[in-house]
């Protein structure tokens, strides 16, 4: 059975972004694979929405980026998480559960 | 207990620091960003373009036809030149809130004009060719003045 794939919430996708950083320095098409391994391809991200916030993550200090060989020889830009976008995604998925849980609250009240 | 508190003010300073050269790290990429515009431009859709050609393969590899696979890669990653302008345009703005910035100059200009003003009631003045100097120095800071608080409107719409 084909799995539905669901949109992502406002806000979420530059805590995505940290967390497939989190894990190891990946240029933005890595990124991309790395968002969709992790949640089990059951997300639906438009590819080129990813830049505009990989590049508003590195403005503001949480990743830095470089030019480098890709696997395949090809010139690539390459995005690592410095320590303060370490800090960032922790204080995210701390804000991340209290919200979820606060909403399952909610949801479930009878 | 101060050793733990000795600790604590550490940690924070290592943290100021951290932030403070991220941001200055920032600031020097948007101004240089602002200098090489063409540059930035080229970089960027490099960057898009590597991201599409990778698609490709990938397409390619699951069993797409060269030219279905460029077509899905393209259909992907959605709006190309939306998203290398938003790029550009991230990439040149200041990683900081400029109002202040702007702000302290308008109170700077505003403080020269009138301290222009002050200095030009004050003086005697033994001829026109110094009175009119001075009247037109008190002019020149007002229209920047004007002007200063034009743009700022103008950023506000």
């Amino acid at each position: 059975m084909a799995k539905s794939k669901m949109g992502l919430l406002q806000g979420t996708l530059d805590m995505l972004i940290l967390k497939a950083l989190s894990l190891g320095t990946l240029h933005g098409y890595g990124v991309g694979q790395r968002i969709a391994q992790i949640s089990g391809d059951a997300l639906k991200i438009e590819e080129g929405s990813l830049y505009p916030g990989l590049y508003r993550l590195e403005q503001r200090g949480w990743v830095q980026s470089e030019w480098d060989i890709s696997d395949n020889n090809q010139r690539a830009k390459f995005y690592k998480l410095t320590r303060a976008g370490r800090k960032q995604l922790i204080l995210e998925e701390q804000n991340w559960e209290r919200l979820a849980g606060a909403t399952m609250k909610a949801l479930r009240a009878s | 207990m101060g050793a733990a508190r000795g600790r604590d003010h550490e940690g924070t300073a290592r943290e100021l620091r951290v932030k403070t050269m991220s941001r200055v790290r920032a600031a020097i990429n948007s101004i240089r960003a602002r200098l090489h515009h063409d540059e930035i431009a080229r970089e960027v859709e490099t960057e898009l373009r590597f991201h599409i050609e990778m698609r490709r393969c990938a397409n390619i590899e699951g069993g797409m036809t060269p030219d279905e696979a460029q077509r899905a890669a393209l259909q992907s990653f959605g709006d190309f030149n939306r998203v290398k302008s938003s790029c550009c345009e991230i990439r040149r703005s200041l990683p900081f809130n400029t109002g202040l910035l702007r702000m302290g100059l308008h109170i700077t200009i505003a403080g020269l004009a009138g301290a222009a003003a002050l200095w030009t009631v004050n003086t005697p003045h033994h001829n026109l060719p110094s009175l009119l100097s001075q009247l037109g120095f008190v002019a020149v800071l007002t229209c920047l003045f004007v002007v200063a608080r034009r743009n700022k409107k103008l950023h506000r719409q």
